[in-house]
């Protein structure tokens, strides 16, 4: 798909060096940066740099210029050791960590501008990889994940809810959740209180499961004895109560045929709406209708659970090992860089023109194929197989992408 | 101990026979009971018997037994703490393992967690509750608000149990580089032997050594059958598979050879890996799948049938079905 890709390689690799050599000094190691693992992605062969160590964050920055790699990692652990084989690191605990991920969230676009590449024929497509290349039958493919508003907007969603449970329910300030936009298509957060350092992956496990809402018992709610959740309620049992409403509130028979529940409970659930909207005030809905019985009504909770919880990366949060991308560093496959912004601006945050790194001069390439994207307040594309002039950051981002050769970069100023 | 100047070399001095003799006893009890008896009324004999017992434990180096005897322990003071009525003796006692611990009065009619005497950080409740099974102990079961977790009585002295169980656990790590008096070192040899007759009895019986698919539980059956597909299997679901095969005996080459056909095969890293997980490399632990608990976190588990309804990991799963089979099928002669 994409001719002289050696030479698009070095020219990515000599602009993240140019990056780095100006902007270095923004780079903020981790909070105990010594006892923190670091691993380097590099170009050459694609091969993770791991288990290196330093004592302070000149000595880190002396080492990303010398190297240039594609992508910068830390430990969330914490070691005695952190040079040393994994199995002699000595673990002293880990920063508790979450990952979202459009990857990971049933979005509106559906992921139809991923491309996936046969690697046998080369054969291309979008949107999920088959089992089998239709053309000639490998099941090898290349894959590349596009990022659209849409995924965006979903990922800030689900991190938007994520940070409203870890601050009601688990009572952490918005002070101590570092938050980041990912470089990508997602967002991290971290946290670094003492408390959790020492939590195990099976402790972790259960605050995956709180926030996915994994294993929430409804059947213990005594919906028989008219005592469901209620708006005051602590943590979940009040997020389904409220959630319960809004769904009601909106709903129609179709949707709650599409829940399983039976025609007559649902027509009577539609026609007394307002009654039921009204109940919440006093004693809940439970048993008011004669039609609408407690099987029901636990169809309606169960589905607010899925629509209440949190769709994180199950397995970032509970690995104490893991490898996380460093704050201010450019993401290898986009040439975006991962960002923090406090807690409480994400909902005015846009990453698609907070996370720029390449903000100078213009870049000609050629296109081989690249669904539409924007940067900044710019649509562009789509491409296929054609020339063009585009500013430093969008045609990194294809650079960086894999769908582009260069052709001549211009170092005037725009 | 050192308060009363007491030295472990004159432990033998028939003065301190008294205490002597409850530690063996409280070993005892634990090796055949699985508790150890409340003797609060001899309180400083009750004191002082506890860290004479432990070094006793420790230098067994049996690590079944050491498990047992903590665990016993941990009986023993759940049983005073589920009788203490006055919360303010709990909460105490929570504080000197580190809690931050309140007491409350928390009111809700309408689920399970609906009373609460107490409130614990969410740290302090996980790291205890972490391993139980019940469904009520799950974090996402439980009333949560600004980090604290609401628990009954019963409850808070159910996980003071499980803190004191890792805290003679930890204890029964530390090193003993002194050696004991020849009386005392007997009684250990005594009691480990005491241990050796039961050993058997206790510990559940041995995996089998041979792969029966058709005993697999739903979640390993579809792994299993996901591979020959080439079909992609992720991180997780190989490493719940691969240490699931291993346990139920089937040899490294037969592993690899199955992965094969997966879409992205690499003998080398395959190898590897399953080396690893058979402990046969670098830290040299030996893996067991991860319970199901943990499948379901990760979107492994298909959904439980009839054969998995009641256990909550996959190789006690197996092990039921194995046991299921043999009973109804008669034994085969060769």
């Amino acid at each position: 798909m994409v001719v002289d890709k050696i030479q698009t390689q070095e020219f990515i690799q000599h602009k993240f060096a140019e990056y780095y050599k100006e902007n270095s000094n923004t780079i903020e190691l981790p909070s105990s940066l010594e006892k923190r693992e670091y691993a380097f992605l590099l170009f050459r062969d694609k091969t993770m740099l791991r288990h290196k160590g330093f004592k302070n964050a000149e000595g880190f920055r002396a080492f990303l210029l010398r190297s240039t790699p594609s992508d910068v990692y830390y430990s969330s652990a914490y070691f005695e050791k952190p040079e040393a084989e994994m199995d002699a690191k000595g673990w002293l605990g880990a920063d508790l960590i979450f990952d979202i991920d459009a990857d990971h969230i049933p979005t509106q676009c559906n992921g139809q501008h991923d491309i996936w590449i046969c690697k046998n024929c080369r054969a291309t497509g979008h949107g999920a990889k088959p089992e089998k290349c239709p053309k000639c039958g490998a099941q090898k493919f290349t894959e590349i994940s596009w990022l659209c508003d849409t995924c965006l907007e979903s990922a800030k969603e689900e991190t938007i809810k994520l940070l409203e449970v870890l601050e009601r329910d688990f009572g952490f300030s918005v002070n101590e959740m570092k938050l980041a936009f990912s470089g990508h298509r997602g967002y991290h957060v971290h946290i670094e209180d003492p408390a959790v350092r020492t939590l195990d992956s099976i402790a972790r496990k259960e605050i995956v499961d709180y926030m996915a809402g994994i294993g929430l018992k409804i059947a213990a709610y005594d919906i028989e004895g008219g005592h469901g959740p209620g708006f005051d309620d602590f943590g979940w049992s009040g997020r389904i109560a409220k959630g319960t409403y809004e769904f009601l509130l909106t709903t129609n028979q179709e949707q709650l045929e599409n829940i399983a529940l039976k025609r007559k409970p649902a027509a009577r659930i539609i026609g007394q709406k307002d009654k039921i909207l009204e109940s919440w005030k006093s004693k809940g809905p439970w048993k008011l209708l004669k039609d609408v019985g407690p099987d029901s009504w636990r169809k309606i909770l169960r589905q607010c659970v899925e629509k209440q919880s949190v769709k994180i990366d199950t397995v970032v949060t509970t690995d104490v090992h893991r490898l996380i991308r460093l704050a201010n560093t450019l993401h290898g496959e986009t040439g975006l860089k991962k960002v923090e912004l406090a807690a409480n601006e994400i909902e005015r945050f846009d990453p698609l023109k907070s996370a720029l790194a390449f903000t100078h001069g213009s870049i000609s390439l050629e296109v081989a194929e690249a669904p539409q994207f924007r940067l900044r307040d710019t649509i562009y594309g789509p491409f296929k197989n054609q020339k063009v002039e585009l500013p430093a950051a969008e045609a990194m981002f294809l650079l960086c992408k894999g769908v582009a050769r260069v052709l001549e970069e211009s170092v005037s100023v725009q | 101990m050192q308060k009363l100047d007491l030295k472990i070399t004159e432990l033998d001095n028939p003065d301190y026979s008294r205490i002597l003799d409850r530690a063996k006893k409280r070993i005892e009890e634990a090796i055949l009971n699985a508790t150890v008896t409340d003797q609060t009324r001899n309180i400083e004999i009750e004191l002082l018997s506890f860290p004479i017992a432990i070094m006793m434990v420790a230098t067994t180096k049996d690590a079944f037994l050491k498990r047992r005897y903590a665990l016993a322990e941990a009986k023993r003071v759940y049983n005073i703490l589920k009788q203490e009525t006055n919360k303010q003796k709990l909460t105490e006692i929570a504080e000197c393992f580190n809690w931050k611990i309140k007491h409350t009065r928390y009111e809700r009619n309408n689920a399970q967690t609906s009373t609460a005497d107490f409130s614990v950080h969410f740290t302090n409740y996980l790291k205890n509750a972490g391993g139980f099974h019940e469904d009520k102990w799950k974090l996402v079961n439980r009333t949560m608000l600004n980090g604290e977790v609401y628990i009954t009585k019963d409850e808070a002295a159910r996980l003071l149990e499980e803190e004191v169980r890792t805290h003679v656990e930890n204890k029964l790590e530390t090193k003993i580089d002194i050696s004991l008096p020849q009386t005392i070192e007997k009684e250990v040899e005594r009691l480990k032997q005491l241990f050796n007759t039961r050993r058997g009895k206790i510990r559940q019986e041995e995996m089998p050594t041979e792969t029966v698919l058709e005993a697999f539980p739903p979640c390993m059956r579809q792994l299993y059958n996901m591979a020959p597909t080439g079909r992609h299997i992720s991180h997780v679901g190989r490493f719940a598979l691969t240490s699931f095969l291993l346990n139920s005996g089937m040899p490294v080459e037969s592993i690899i050879e199955h992965f094969r056909p997966t879409s992205d095969f690499s003998e080398k890293m395959t190898r590897y890996q399953v080396e690893h997980i058979a402990g046969g490399r670098g830290s040299r632990t030996k893996y067991v799948p991860p319970k199901c608990d943990t499948l379901r976190t990760h979107g492994i588990c298909p959904g439980i049938d009839e054969d998995c309804r009641r256990v909550g990991h996959p190789l006690a799963c197996y092990k039921r079905k194995l046991r299921s089979m043999k009973a109804q099928s008669p034994a085969q002669t060769p």
